[in-house]
């Protein structure tokens, strides 16, 4: 899956671990997330998708 | 990403030391014939390393962002079970030879030392059910998945392997240092991948 965090995250002037800690996980899953390493739970794109206040479609796509 | 890697280092030096001192004064107190207590004795300075082993394990941890509350708690009662082993099986060893025991108390005797390896146990489970972070949980579920592949296949080849007299007889309570090795490989392997 690809999504776009990072931007979304440097728009917001976030650094990985500000997001991290918004979403009271380890900076290490921000990061696997981020680099496409690691695809969240539903239930973590949700709090993602929330916290940006988008939907989860809007933040990750399909592809490599 | 500096003081990431100065952590990093710092950890592996300090485990190198705890992993040395142990092994060395265990080799020494085998070499030289010791009796069980002074063996117990020297091979006691090096436990402690076991300490600042953690501490540098969780700076690490915590440097490279992966330092959860649940990860904490492991770490913690890391030091539980390695001190409360040795004395366990430091009271086992000389209890059983010094009260010549038999019968009920070499039962109760010989258990001991398994106790804080069962309570090593239940905190790998407390871990895995306490990690709220869905992606370190599953790092170390699959850590801990090739440990346990690596064990099965161990165990049953040695295992065939004695049966037809060609190795000889390992103990039970090797499967968890087995176990373990194997939990540090995965764990390596696992930082490899994600490179």
């Amino acid at each position: 899956m690809r999504n776009r965090l990072k931007v979304l995250r440097a728009e917001r002037g976030w650094s990985q671990q500000d997001l991290a800690e918004r979403l009271e996980v380890s900076r290490q899953s921000v990061n696997a997330i981020e680099t496409g390493r690691y695809d969240p739970s539903l239930p973590l794109a949700f709090r993602i998708a929330d916290l940006f206040g988008m939907a989860i479609e809007e933040i990750f796509q399909r592809g490599e | 990403m500096n003081s990431q890697a100065t952590a990093s280092r710092s950890a592996w030096l300090w485990g190198a030391a705890f992993l040395l001192g142990m092994f060395g004064t265990g080799f020494a107190a085998r070499w030289f014939d010791l009796p069980p207590v002074p063996s117990m004795l020297v091979m006691f300075p090096p436990l402690l390393l076991a300490v600042p082993f953690m501490r540098a394990t969780e700076r690490a941890q915590a440097a490279s962002g992966a330092l959860s509350p649940a990860t904490r708690r492991y770490n913690r009662r890391g030091m539980v079970w390695t001190f409360s082993y040795v004395l366990l099986l430091a009271v086992a060893v000389i209890g059983a030879k010094s009260l010549q025991a038999q019968g009920p108390l070499l039962w109760v005797l010989a258990v001991l030392p398994a106790l804080p390896i069962l309570y090593l146990v239940w905190t790998m489970a407390r871990y895995l059910i306490e990690e709220q972070d869905e992606y370190l949980r599953m790092k170390v579920v699959n850590a801990s998945l090739m440990a346990t592949g690596l064990l099965l296949a161990l165990a049953t080849v040695w295992g065939f392997l004695e049966t037809f007299g060609l190795v000889p007889h390992v103990p039970g309570w090797a499967a968890l240092p087995v176990w373990a090795i194997g939990l540090g490989l995965g764990t390596a392997i696992n930082r490899w991948r994600d490179r």
